[in-house]
């Protein structure tokens, strides 16, 4: 055990104690599915008994890159799997804790947000909940767990370098000239030169109470919230605090694309969209990007007739300004790029009724399908809540809630409109050659 | 006094678990078969999977791949989605028009067709697919569709070296055509013609050996697609069969191939317990102990491709079969393979002491739990049990039994099942001489 977790320790120690009875009330109103524990933690409860496992996620509106210039793209990742390798006060390691439990621990990082997200068995939420907000409300930091967490960086990297993410991320860096979106979520070499102090730094910043927000999904019970961890004197209900992601500023597009190599080839196509308080128009684009990019039976995928390429198309919902990404990669990447630029051209004409009434219904289901398990349950309301409107969240209501109120009252006008505004200035290009494939460095 | 509160903590946690409020699976009758239905009324799908009794062991050795052309086939067939969508799609893709999907799984006795979507679609989509079901369209145009979708889900899979590895292993195992290939091999699928296919449907795909497993928001939309799809299927029983596998030899049989793979792999194939048997929850301990024992401590759970070890269990099958890979990208081959043999003698040699078998049973009874969290999974564990004539809700009684697990049992099961195996080594082209 290296020195500079043990300061640390005494500090976590005198700080911070399982808070049985400081949240009994707050959970004694956890009927109601959305609530603020003491320390701000706010919390999102979504119970379904019959299903056979649960899902405790904390998410956090944090930067990816970090808090301070020059940011360190990765860096909330490196952050947040060093806490869950790291032995806290228990003795076990979160992730390890997890394993035994016979879970899953999954760490998901976002431009502006990152997400810790453990399955487990329903017997097995409540050790969940106290060891997961126990170790990242006070986070212990240690080398080993350092250690692990650069190897788990890594991997992500070598994974995500071979998938669309890759310029998916890219397109951040040609949508926006600053901010966390500009910078992106996967490493760089400035990520090697991070040393433990500076993660260190931004868990403490980036994990504490007030900025968490606690999804419980699938067969859990507001018994659970009992078992969250909080700070000695953190007794009394405190509002979230507000966030702490700087403002992304936008860019104009360039004439030229944004070149780039990587292990693959391809292009990336992007544009911005509406923000998520226009939840008709975020709703219109995830309708859009669904019909034209859906697998199989999109129109991209049948305009493409058999060609030898992967096409990606999503609307992201953040929170201002949202942002509409394609990706081309694959042999022939380079004639499916006009026969996609075209598919989305024609997006700004209505479609025909029972063409539109068709794609709404591969829409809704396919949506639905992604919500299948408490963790993609789970995923929905953290990522809604963290861009700031949970109640939009489409997990939120089924098919009677917001989300799919809005998707049903849509009209191919409404849709048109949307993509006619959105999509009917020139996107934002980033090209991807290809060098050499060589696994990515692990930091440091 | 932190640690006194945080084991105060603790223990009420541990005192007073979560009871799962497990739906127990109601059985309907749909005239002439039985649907299964397993509710989750908070779900906002829902899904019904029909159990054919037109698996890899119905095939004739020359036929690889009849099995699953058949059910591909079906999927192809082009239906007319309804009013205002104009021409006649495929199966597949009139299914999704209306806000579902449907695909199927061919295990060694078994096709299974699961269609799921919103209550809605599922009405929708239902009698597209009984209309399917009822005459599937053996024509040159759809086979050949057929078989294209078959020769490209078959690459797939043969870049991953697990299943590569797994396929050797069942081919080793399990004797005659319940061992082939579950989508065929691209010889065998391109000889397959519209009479075979239609000769295969007509001989296997009958009423009286269906039924129906439904999950989700389960109700009158689910009573009536499983009514639909059961009563596409031509009335009558076939013969009952009964899988039957090949004795172990004293020596493990090797079977090396090559690939376009990254790196090489070991995959061992042991005889293990099925479903139901008694031994069946101390092997899922045991095979907790297998996948965890090497790997490295992690700050997130590894995917497989990072993982040193990992296992394959098939309990669809009866008797069933334990794969264990061994990812040579990770783990020096030899290295693993030693260290299993001597863990496995280990095992079978003496008890586990009370705190790894206490450490394993935890881990194996919560993957198990986990092994049903979505929709398809669940209709799988309903349907497989009653396909091994169980009660339909024993997977729920499995991970009580793992806590009642001795270190007697696992030594018993080590010493019964795990002492005899195959290797399949699967490794990279380049290294082919």
């Amino acid at each position: 055990m290296s020195g500079f977790s043990t300061g640390l320790w005494a500090a976590v120690s005198a700080a911070l104690l399982v808070c049985g009875a400081a949240s009994a009330a707050a959970a004694q109103d956890a009927a109601a599915a959305t609530g603020t524990l003491p320390g701000g933690v706010t919390y999102e409860l979504r119970a379904d008994r019959a299903q056979s496992g649960a899902a405790v996620a904390l998410w956090y509106r944090a930067p990816a890159g970090g808090f301070d210039a020059p940011a360190a793209p990765g860096l909330s990742r490196l952050a947040a799997t060093t806490v869950s390798a790291s032995a806290p006060i228990s003795g076990t390691p979160l992730a390890q804790l997890v394993e035994r439990f016979g879970g899953r621990l999954s760490v998901a990082a976002y431009p502006d947000s990152v997400a810790i997200t453990a399955l487990v068995p329903p017997d097995r939420v409540a050790q969940t909940v106290r060891a997961m907000t126990a170790d990242f409300f006070a986070p212990v930091v240690t080398a080993p767990g350092f250690a692990v967490a650069q190897r788990d960086v890594g991997e992500d990297a070598l994974l995500r370098s071979v998938e669309p993410d890759v310029i998916e991320d890219a397109l951040g860096a040609a949508l926006f000239a600053s901010g966390p979106f500009h910078d992106g979520t996967l490493p760089t070499a400035k990520l090697g030169d991070v040393k433990v102090e500076r993660v260190r730094a931004f868990a403490e910043r980036a994990f504490r109470p007030g900025n968490a927000i606690l999804i419980l999904a699938g067969n859990v019970d507001a018994a659970a919230l009992k078992s969250v961890a909080a700070r000695s004197g953190d007794t009394s209900p405190r509002s979230p605090e507000a966030a702490v992601t700087p403002a992304p500023a936008t860019r104009t597009p360039e004439t030229e694309p944004l070149q780039r190599t990587g292990v693959i080839s391809g292009s990336g196509l992007g544009w911005l969209g509406p923000p998520i308080a226009d939840e008709r128009g975020a709703t219109a684009l995830d309708f859009l990007a669904d019909a034209l990019f859906a697998p199989r039976t999109g129109m991209v995928a049948r305009a493409l007739a058999g060609r030898k390429a992967t096409v990606t198309g999503k609307f992201v919902t953040y929170h201002d300004p949202g942002v509409f990404l394609v990706t081309i990669t694959g042999d022939e990447a380079a004639t499916a790029r006009p026969i996609v630029e075209k598919a989305v051209a024609a997006a700004a004409a209505p479609m025909a009724p029972e063409a539109f009434a068709a794609a709404r219904a591969g829409f809704v289901y396919r949506l639905l399908a992604a919500m299948n398990t408490p963790a993609e349950v789970a995923d929905t309301y953290g990522w809604y809540a963290v861009e700031g409107d949970p109640a939009y969240a489409p997990a939120e209501g089924g098919l009677q809630g917001r989300y799919f109120s809005l998707a049903a009252a849509l009209t191919p006008a409404d849709v048109a409109q949307a993509a006619a505004r959105y999509l009917g200035v020139p996107p934002a290009v980033v090209t991807f050659a290809k060098r050499p494939p060589s696994p990515p460095k692990a930091p440091a | 006094m932190i640690a006194a509160l945080a084991a105060a903590a603790l223990a009420a946690a541990t005192a007073a678990p979560v009871v799962a409020a497990a739906p127990r699976t109601a059985v309907i009758d749909l005239g002439g078969a039985r649907a299964y239905s397993h509710a989750d009324q908070a779900s906002p799908l829902a899904a019904v999977e029909l159990f054919v009794r037109a698996g890899l062991d119905r095939q004739t050795s020359r036929q690889s791949g009849i099995a699953a052309l058949v059910a591909e086939t079906v999927l192809r067939t082009p239906v007319d989605p309804g009013p205002g969508f104009g021409q006649a799609v495929p199966l597949v893709d009139a299914v999704d028009a209306h806000g579902a999907s449907i695909g199927y799984v061919v295990s060694a006795q078994h096709v299974r067709f699961y269609l799921e979507g919103t209550p809605d679609g599922l009405a929708a989509a239902a009698p597209l697919v009984a209309r399917a079901l009822a005459g599937p369209a053996f024509d040159t145009a759809t086979i050949a569709a057929a078989r294209a979708v078959l020769a490209a889900r078959s690459a797939d899979e043969e870049g991953d070296p697990r299943f590569v590895g797994l396929q050797l292993l069942r081919s080793s195992y399990y004797r005659g055509p319940a061992g082939l290939p579950a989508l065929g091999d691209a010889g065998s699928v391109a000889a397959l013609g519209p009479a075979d296919a239609k000769a295969f449907f007509a001989r296997w795909y009958l009423r009286g050996d269906a039924f129906v497993a439904a999950v989700g928001r389960t109700g009158d939309v689910t009573d009536a697609a499983g009514r639909a799809l059961v009563h596409a299927l031509a009335p009558g029983t076939a013969p009952a069969a009964a899988l039957a596998t090949r004795p172990f030899g004293a020596q493990p049989k090797r079977i090396v191939t090559h690939r376009d793979v990254a790196a090489t792999y070991v995959v061992l194939g042991f005889a293990a317990p099925a479903l139901g048997d008694r031994d069946f929850p101390a092997a899922l301990v045991l095979r907790a102990l297998l996948a965890g024992v090497f790997e490295r401590p992690g700050a997130t759970t590894l995917p497989p491709v990072f993982r040193a070890a990992g296992t394959l269990y098939g309990y669809d099958a009866a008797p069933a079969q334990l794969v264990l890979w061994i990812n040579g990208s990770q783990l020096d081959p030899e290295l693993g393979l030693t260290g299993i043999d001597t863990l496995l003698k280990r095992a079978a040699a003496k008890p586990l002491t009370a705190a790894v078998l206490s450490r394993y049973k935890e881990t194996a009874r919560g993957a198990w739990t986990l092994e049903t969290v979505s929709l398809d999974q669940r209709a799988f564990a309903v349907g497989n049990a009653v396909a091994h004539g169980l009660d339909a809700d024993v997977t729920d009684a499995v991970g009580g039994a793992i806590a009642r697990v001795t270190a007697a049992d696992v030594q018993r099961v080590a010493k019964k099942y795990f002492q005899r195996f195959d290797v399949a080594l699967v490794m990279p082209r380049a290294t082919e001489n």
